[in-house]
């Protein structure tokens, strides 16, 4: 049975605790459930937000084609991958994942996976500003490195 | 006409974020793409190869064929999330 999938980009806001309370309230009883929260760092002050541009229509298509590949690959009953786009001030929940499984390393590897994926091919542009102005951010290298973990 | 579309670094290099224009002779990305970033690839603000290209929202190479009513974009490689 396919897993029931959640995607979506959200422009005005993304609550973790709010996000875990639904997922949990409908995949409970599945035996193991995952999440992780992906924050805007602040580093210390020097990042005061990310700008998140996006696609209409082929951003939420990537996300989505990431979360049906997550699906295929391992053996869980849901996924949710809830991910921001716009203006993301630090501090502020920038990705959502929650995996539900009957067994717990299906839906840790579920999460991993998909959260490695989004890090590098979910089709969003990512612009930092700060101290030292603004600037377009390039992929990084050890995204690329945790990429080919799943290959 | 087709309606072209600019995100992340190339919506700042193309100085705007949509345009629409004819297709152009020859009808391939490429060629749209040397003439709407002639200016940029000519002063090496940005190589061929930083300019990734869409065709009605899927990802395409620069041989890829327009046609009249396609929706084009180019932008900078994925930042991811």
């Amino acid at each position: 049975m396919m897993a029931r999938l959640d995607v979506r980009l959200l422009e005005d806001g993304l609550d973790p605790a709010a996000a875990y309370a639904v997922f949990d309230r409908a995949e409970g009883s599945a035996g193991a459930v995952v999440s992780f929260t992906g924050v805007v760092r602040g580093e210390s002050g020097a990042v005061d937000y990310l700008f998140l541009d996006w696609y209409p229509g082929m951003t939420e298509a990537s996300l989505q084609e990431i979360a049906e590949a997550a699906a295929q690959r391992f053996d869980i009953t849901a996924l949710s991958v809830l991910h921001r786009c716009g203006k993301v001030m630090a501090g502020e929940t920038i990705v959502f994942v929650a995996a539900a499984s009957a067994h717990r390393r299906a839906a840790f590897e579920a999460a991993d996976y998909a959260m490695d994926r989004l890090k590098s091919e979910a089709a969003l542009w990512k612009r930092e500003a700060g101290r030292d102005g603004e600037h377009w951010v390039e992929p990084r290298a050890a995204d690329a490195k945790d990429l080919k973990r799943w290959t | 006409m087709i309606e072209v579309l600019f995100f992340g670094k190339m919506a700042d290099v193309a100085g705007r974020r949509s345009l629409t224009i004819g297709v152009p002779d020859g009808g391939t990305l490429h060629v749209l793409r040397d003439r709407i970033f002639a200016d940029a690839l000519a002063q090496g603000q940005v190589t061929a190869q930083d300019i990734r290209m869409s065709v009605n929202k899927v990802v395409a190479t620069s041989d890829r064929r327009i046609d009249d009513g396609d929706e084009v974009a180019f932008f900078s490689i994925f930042s991811g999330g």
